[in-house]
């Protein structure tokens, strides 16, 4: 496959053809704003992290040129260097080296430097600068670096990597008009190329790995680059073991330089950081020395032995409860909102069929879900903020002594924690784990953190069955109940990490690597943008899977019609409609699998129609119970009130909503995660089988926990 | 066009006065002599900037540590602590 660079070199220097798109790939270290630089350049908007290597997914945007050229943009992986240590990592590595499968092949390569971390920072840019292909480097956050005291010449900076270098502050939009004007005219300008000699006796050493590279085709720079940086590398990179005899020379390399006196797997990095003292000595002056940082004066109570775990789970119960308190009064408006929008409608159709599909199944069925989003809005806030401000790396550090007696390192804590918005991008940002077995071993037990979908049924559940009681100030038995099933499903994913850890996973505990970015005031702006990407993520499926899961429904509880006596009472005439129908007669069918653990086959058609996604649990049993236009109150109230009609006794009784919540604490009910983890866990067969794993255990543990709460509970005598 | 000189490279820093730098307290200031851990892990030290002759400040000790590097953050488990030699250059007062 790798014949890769001689032709897009080639690409790189000849100019663009009128009207052509000039394509550019923006990388850069974790932390440098560089996604915030790629949505104010493209103005298409996504989520923006501060912990490292929040950028997993591929985002592509484009803008218009000074000349009105179409130019792509291609936002890569945060990365420290192109030795890929992490999935991230490759994604970007082979996006430059033109071996993705895409062959999205960059133009122009955009180089993102956080100046107030200007040394660490040119390792990357060293490396790129080396690649062959026309590169501009941003200069972000200058504001930031002359709070601190740095200044940076920035002509001499650009004369000794041999670019142009544009001062840029992408959160404020400053120095986007110069960039854009810089990635436009960077192709007509020479190529970049190695901006220091390497001692003779190293540049002979590495020459047959270089001829090797330059054989398949590699630039002859960036064949100087990959020499180099191969004698670091340990792991077999796809090239390696493509390109012929590769590993070989690069062996045999090795063995000349120690000969020499020289350690291989450091030559880059000392040879590197020695040209980078240099470039900084020339370009940076210091004019004042701030000795503790904010950040570190922050960190002295956070990342505290005793406090910093306080203040950890502090501001859990804080985000639970507010979650659970704070949105109180926005679902009670939007529930007014439907109940009124849907009686109006309702009143205009004729009684019906037409009538019940709008009631039961559109109301009933999506606006129960819709009621939600308040909740949703709010989590989703929360953990942006922990994210964006730069804590989320700090609770990794936190949990770093509780995530290796697991068998795992701090890193698989982040997303985890994501995990509680939603399982599908805690599971995409497991790309920042480097080992392979960890990262299966994270994926496999993201989904047990309580992901917002679930908190439609805790929600009602609650609501319906635990009293308001005041435990502490701010604290009531119905948020405590909430943070009691987040910890349940949080304390049983570290159970299930070490067991995958200790079985299908076995393997050394590695340990952890992770920077601590410098705190940061989150943009209002940027929060805001995440909140409602992920609310409008919700509304697509409340507009699609559930509208239609909730319209089959309702047919499945209308058709086949029962002849029913109409002189009995309505209640009575609906509830024996609903066991004729063909929601009634799949209910009986799945009953005997529910039956132990107390529930009747109304939640058992819920839970069946639920595993394509859980809120429908509420819609399910909002068309059930044919709550139309109310609303969730309303079917609180139902639930309450439901009577077994043989025993005359309550049917749902606390002990039983309580093991359901269990059952939905540890059930995987959600296609779209399934899809993800076959895609992250390898894909094909591999994927597959990874997905079926976790998709039993989870369902086999739901139904053994829920009946342990169900048959536990009433042999204690909790039964009424 | 530089070229670029490596003071630590034939070097042979003398044993005496160097230790684990998993045994340094916070407060120390130490020069990194030599990482010896797994290959993939050593890379990406070195590509963080945590590299042979570096000076790094110990912010925090426990079982993991909190260290300065070049100006940044870097939280270290304490397996890997263990692996790499230091010589403590300064302690803070």
């Amino acid at each position: 496959m790798t014949a890769p660079t001689a032709e897009s070199a080639k690409g790189a220097t000849a100019p663009l053809p009128p009207g052509g798109t000039l394509r550019v790939a923006i990388i850069g270290n974790p932390n440098t704003g560089k996604t915030t630089l790629f949505n104010a350049l493209t103005g298409l908007r996504q989520r923006v992290g501060n912990f490292a290597g929040v950028t997993v997914e591929r985002v592509e945007g484009a803008f218009k040129g000074p000349d009105g050229q179409r130019v792509a943009v291609l936002d890569l992986p945060g990365s420290y260097s192109l030795s890929a240590g992490s999935p991230d990592e490759q994604i970007a590595l082979d996006v430059l080296l033109q071996r993705d499968s895409d062959r999205w092949r960059p133009d122009v390569v955009l180089v993102v430097i956080d100046a107030s971390h200007l040394e660490r920072n040119l390792f990357l840019a060293g490396q790129v600068i080396e690649l062959g292909v026309p590169v501009v480097v941003a200069l972000n956050q200058i504001d930031v670096a002359n709070e601190q005291g740095i200044s940076i010449d920035v002509p001499e900076l650009s004369h000794e990597l041999g670019v142009q270098v544009i001062p840029t502050v992408a959160k404020r939009g400053e120095g986007l008009d110069p960039l854009k004007s810089a990635l436009v005219r960077a192709g007509t300008l020479p190529l970049p190329e190695r901006r220091f000699r390497l001692p003779a006796d190293v540049q002979r050493a590495l020459a047959p790995v270089e001829q090797c590279l330059l054989r398949e085709g590699l630039h002859p720079s960036a064949a100087g680059m990959e020499a180099l940086r191969l004698l670091g590398v340990q792991r077999t990179e796809p090239h390696l073991a493509q390109v012929p005899d590769l590993r070989d020379e690069v062996v045999a390399a090795a063995e000349k330089l120690r000969g020499a006196g020289y350690t291989p797997a450091r030559l880059e990095s000392e040879i590197r950081y020695a040209w980078i003292a240099d470039v900084v000595g020339r370009t940076v002056t210091r004019t004042s020395h701030e000795s503790v940082s904010f950040s570190d004066r922050v960190d002295r109570v956070v990342l505290h032995r005793v406090w910093g775990p306080l203040i950890f789970l502090l501001l859990m119960a804080v985000v639970f409860q507010a979650v659970f308190t704070w949105a109180a009064p926005l679902m009670d408006g939007i529930e007014v909102l439907i109940g009124a929008l849907g009686g109006a409608v309702a009143e205009r159709i004729p009684e019906g069929d037409l009538r019940s599909l709008v009631e039961g199944g559109l109301f009933g069925g999506v606006g129960s879900v819709l009621v939600f989003l308040p909740q949703i809005a709010i989590l989703f806030a929360f953990i942006t903020l922990l994210e964006h401000s730069g804590y989320m790396a700090r609770a990794a550090f936190l949990m770093d002594r509780v995530m290796r007696r697991v068998g795992l390192h701090g890193k698989s804590f982040i997303p985890m924690l994501s995990g509680y918005a939603c399982a599908v991008p805690g599971v995409m940002a497991t790309r920042t784990i480097e080992d392979p077995k960890d990262r299966l071993a994270t994926i496999m037990v993201v989904p047990l953190m309580s992901c917002s979908a679930r908190l439609p049924v805790y929600t009602l559940l609650i609501g319906a069955f635990v009293p308001a009681t005041a435990l502490l100030p701010g604290l009531t038995l119905q948020g405590a109940t909430m943070l009691g099933m987040y910890l349940l499903g949080t304390v049983t994913a570290l159970l299930v990490a070490a067991v995958f850890k200790r079985t299908l996973l076995k393997g050394p505990v590695r340990p952890m690597i992770l920077e601590l970015p410098p705190y940061r005031w989150p943009s209002l702006w940027s929060l805001l943008v995440s909140v409602w990407q992920r609310c409008a993520l919700f509304l697509r499926r409340a507009g699609t899977v559930i509208l239609a899961l909730s319209i089959v429904l309702w047919a499945m509880a209308t058709y086949p019609k029962a002849s029913v006596d109409a002189s009995l009472p309505e209640e009575v005439q609906a509830e024996q409609q609903l066991e004729y129908s063909l929601l009634g007669r799949v209910g009986k069918a799945i009953e005997p699998a529910v039956r132990p653990l107390g529930y009747d086959w109304k939640i058992g058609v819920s839970i069946a129609a639920s595993f394509a996604a859980r809120e429908v649990f509420v819609s399910t049993m909002g068309t059930i119970y044919g709550v139309g236009g109310e609303n969730e109150a309303a079917l609180s109230e139902k639930l309450r009130a439901e009577v077994d009609p043989n025993t005359g006794q309550r049917r749902y009784t606390p002990l039983v909503a309580i093991g359901l919540m269990v059952f939905y604490v540890y059930a995987l009910m959600c296609i779209s995660t399934v899809a993800v983890t076959v895609r992250e866990a390898g894909g094909g067969g591999v994927g597959w089988r990874w997905a079926g794993i976790q998709f039993a255990y989870m369902l086999a543990l739901a139904w053994v926990a829920a009946w342990l709460v169900y048959a536990g509970g009433r042999a204690l005598g909790f039964g009424g | 066009m530089s070229h670029v000189s490596l003071p630590t490279l034939h070097s042979t820093e003398s044993a005496a006065r160097t230790c684990a730098l998993s045994s340094c307290r916070a407060g120390t200031r130490v020069t990194v002599v030599d990482i010896e851990c797994s290959g993939d892990e050593a890379c990406r030290l070195r590509a963080l900037g945590f590299c042979e002759g570096t000076s790094v400040n110990v912010i925090d000790a426990r079982d993991s540590m909190l260290l300065e590097v070049r100006g940044t953050r870097l939280a270290l488990g304490a397996a890997l602590t263990a692996g790499i030699t230091v010589q403590p250059t300064a302690a803070r007062a």
